[in-house]
């Protein structure tokens, strides 16, 4: 597993302010969310995220990633809410005791177009978007760097735990300890791994925390930004009217009474 | 309400930090008295409600605003710790995964920091396990932030009572936070993902709905069967580790001596967790 799902590429995508592309994400998700008809979520999707990763040059992993994840959601919620659904009264098929209702299929639908737009609109900010630079647009614009200090430090620290995890495995093994079959065994293989990995891992933090502390970390001052984020006024043009849309989304339907 | 973990710190921002706290424990629990008592029976009839932008919204600003709050009360020992804590939530969750086990156990790290650093760190390793966790594998954890956030804040409540200091309590005190999770959970399956979180989980949700109960009904019974026992597997776990770290360790942290988190004397190493380490 690669600690980020980041794609190095040059594109006008990628170029884009880090906060330009998640008031984006986030105004997407709220009219899709906001707006209650399905094919609102088809749109954006056709619309926005399809021109986006294509210009982007992730689109193949896009699919990939965002199908690998959908799949299994997308036919169980069909499956279940099609049989299931618990305000279905029209049956569209019938056979024995089992019936598949319009209503269920029209909800699985509604969520299902949600979903869809909400799993491939996020795999491509985090395709397009290098978590570092991300954090700190994020810090200039006043969050905590503590926040930034645990999410850059923790994608870092991903690969480093799974190479200890495999060689303490490794090791208890050659030692004799057999994964064994069944539940019981696969469990009882979980604490001689668990207690080493935490146990090194643990005291390798006292000394971090004494270095950082040593180079101011835990000041609250303002700091300053090392590389700046590139930024332009059209895109903070843009930030500003986000929300207005996103507002507007939201306030319409209840407004027109289309819900 | 977290104000126990820096005591000897004067925190300029103590007040701002005290509302932001309030505001977000708020939020979270009218989202779901909202969802739960406002509208159960519009969304059982169509699709076409804003209970699902409900449910995402008031549970990730509810979220956001208790992480916002809690962060500024950890001092520099415990922010260290976190990454470490975050790590083995995403590679224990991801190993538990590969093993074909029927639970998650994908919360270890939360339970560990909060019941040696307090519910605040707690609440801070919890959202952002789902934040890395949606940056790195999948965007389906991010809505779910909230319910570690919830576990962060229950494990901590739990050290303070003395939940951690005999091997018989900690099983308890993890099956009252996966009841609190699966209840807490329920409406983001439900309204956000329409019972379909996964294959196993998804058949046992329409099996509730053939029996007559609505989507978060069914979500709901359905965490109830297997958030109890995997948050209990979860503790149990955390309160064999925590014995087998040294007393010298466990010691250091003021939450731990605050509130005798371990007792007078420490808990005996089992057998077990004494040939593993």
């Amino acid at each position: 597993m690669a600690s980020t799902l980041y794609v190095d590429r040059e594109s006008p995508v990628h170029r884009l302010n880090p906060v330009t592309k998640l008031v984006t994400l986030l105004t997407l998700i709220v009219v899709v969310f906001a707006i209650p008809f399905w094919w609102v979520a088809g749109i954006a999707v056709v619309a926005v995220i399809v021109p986006a990763a294509v210009v982007s040059g992730c689109g193949g992993r896009l699919a990939k990633l965002g199908f690998a994840i959908l799949t299994p959601i997308i036919l169980v919620l069909f499956i279940v809410q099609g049989l299931t659904f618990p305000g279905g009264k029209t049956a569209l098929w019938e056979w024995g005791g089992i019936a598949i209702t319009t209503e269920g299929l029209y909800f699985a639908l509604g969520i299902g177009s949600r979903i869809i737009c909400l799993v491939f609109a996020s795999i491509l900010f985090v395709l397009t978007t290098h978590p570092g630079d991300l954090l700190s647009a994020l810090t200039e614009r006043g969050m905590s760097p503590k926040f930034s200090y645990i999410i850059s430090s923790t994608l870092q620290l991903i690969p480093a735990f799974q190479d200890r995890a495999d060689g303490i495995l490794l090791a208890q093994q050659a030692r004799g300890l057999a994964i064994g079959k069944g539940l019981r065994g696969r469990v009882g293989a979980m604490m001689p791994l668990l207690a080493p990995l935490v146990l090194g891992m643990f005291t390798d933090v006292e000394e971090r925390a004494t270095a950082m502390e040593a180079r101011g970390f835990g000041s609250t001052a303002r700091r300053t930004a090392l590389t700046p984020v590139p930024d332009t006024t059209a895109q903070r043009v843009f930030r500003w009217t986000m929300p207005v849309v996103a507002v507007a989304a939201i306030v319409l339907p209840i407004v027109t009474g289309a819900l | 309400m977290f104000s126990t973990t820096t005591t000897k710190n004067v925190d300029p921002n103590r007040l701002r930090n005290t509302i932001l706290v309030a505001v977000g424990s708020l939020v979270i629990v009218a989202t779901y008295l909202y969802l739960v008592v406002g509208q159960p029976t519009e969304v059982a009839e169509s699709s076409t409600s804003q209970a699902s932008l409900i449910a995402i919204g008031g549970y990730v600003i509810g979220a956001i605003l208790l992480a916002a709050g809690s962060i500024h009360r950890l001092p520099t020992a415990t922010i260290a710790m976190i990454p470490v804590a975050i790590a083995l939530n995403i590679v224990v969750g991801q190993i538990v995964a590969v093993l074909g086990l029927p639970v998650y156990i994908d919360s270890i790290g939360t339970v560990l920091v909060a019941a040696l650093a307090g519910p605040a760190a707690g609440v801070v390793t919890g959202i952002l396990t789902n934040v890395i966790w949606g940056l790195t594998l999948s965007p389906i954890a991010l809505p779910f932030a909230v319910v570690q956030v919830i576990i962060g804040v229950m494990a901590g409540y739990a050290a303070r009572m003395g939940m951690f200091r005999r091997f018989y309590l900690a099983p308890v005190a993890g099956f009252v936070t996966g009841i609190v999770a699966a209840v807490i959970s329920a409406p983001i399956s439900a309204f956000v993902f329409g019972g379909a979180t996964g294959g196993g989980t998804g058949a046992i949700v329409g099996a509730f709905q053939a029996m007559g109960q609505s989507i978060l009904g069914a979500t709901t019974l359905q965490g109830l069967l297997s958030d109890p026992l995997d948050k209990a597997i979860t503790f149990t776990i955390v309160v064999l580790i925590l014995a087998a770290l040294p007393n010298r360790f466990r010691q250091r942290f003021p939450f731990v001596r605050q509130y005798r988190v371990f007792g007078k004397a420490a808990p005996t190493v089992t057998s077990k967790s004494e040939s593993a380490s």
